[in-house]
């Protein structure tokens, strides 16, 4: 129907979704979509993107205290040290759209209740994937499946905005969720 | 033109191929285009793909970038 409508660029994933051996975001079109009311500035925007973040972070903070492998204790601390290396992503880019510096403690104070990434939360993530928590596969496993429902939420929130200005920093920080897919996939591929 | 279809080939590509065609790029510089039904969207999609269900694709097509590779599944 594409091709004949003007669209030269288009591909048929031969045998569907079950071809795609890859990463997968699961739910309805409005999953999560409470995190954004549709009326935030792009710089409410990023605060929101900060809060789900550090949701995530104390997500992972939490499972080192949980876990008794020592391998799986050390990865689950790295994973919440990248969550800081995010949020200083988003606290650039915050500066990039206003114009003004912002302090880590001043953009914490105005960061609403964490929560976590992707618009579910921790048990459903957990019930949804099994993971062995024990496991280094399993846990990056989770790691790429958060991150995969993150990238689905913001490129969801990206595509309802109507702020030209909201919808380009949504589409920059599903871009940045994709960057961490990448590196986490390759992190697996080294194991 | 309706005889365009006919003569427009699509190119078939499997989950590596796509993979590779959306690797490095931005999460909307590749559109993984979802026609299937809420209901299967719903149980499993790929991260960022726009859902328009086949029977509404006609009337939807201004949602799509004609410039951009449309990877359909």
């Amino acid at each position: 129907m594409l091709s004949g409508k003007g669209f030269t660029n288009v591909y048929n994933l031969s045998g569907g979704i079950k071809a795609w051996n890859n990463e997968i975001a699961v739910g309805p079109q409005d999953l999560g979509m409470e995190l954004f009311s549709g009326n935030e500035t792009a710089a409410e925007t990023i605060v929101v993107g900060y809060g789900l973040e550090e949701g995530l972070r104390e997500f992972y903070l939490s499972m080192t205290e949980k876990v008794a492998e020592e391998e799986a204790k050390k990865l689950f601390s790295k994973l919440a040290d990248i969550e800081i290396l995010h949020q200083d992503y988003l606290l650039a880019l915050y500066k990039d759209v206003t114009g003004k510096s912002v302090s880590r403690e001043e953009f914490v104070a105005r960061t609403v209740q964490p929560a976590m990434e992707g618009g579910l939360t921790t048990d459903q993530y957990m019930g949804l994937y099994r993971p062995d928590l024990e496991s280094v596969h399993d846990i990056l496993s989770l790691a790429i499946s958060i991150e995969a429902q993150a990238l689905d939420l913001y490129q969801r929130a990206a595509d309802r905005a109507d702020d030209e200005g909201v919808r380009s920093v949504l589409q920059q920080i599903a871009n940045e969720e994709k960057a961490h897919i990448a590196r986490l996939a390759n992190y697996i591929d080294s194991l | 033109m309706k005889w365009m279809q006919f003569f427009t080939p699509v190119r078939s590509i499997n989950g590596q191929e796509a993979k590779e065609l959306a690797a490095g790029k931005g999460a909307d510089d590749v559109i993984f285009l979802d026609v299937r039904q809420p209901r299967e969207y719903e149980r499993s999609h790929i991260p960022g793909s726009k859902l328009i269900p086949i029977k509404e694709l006609d009337e939807r097509l201004d949602e799509l970038d004609r410039d951009k590779p449309i990877v359909v599944y």
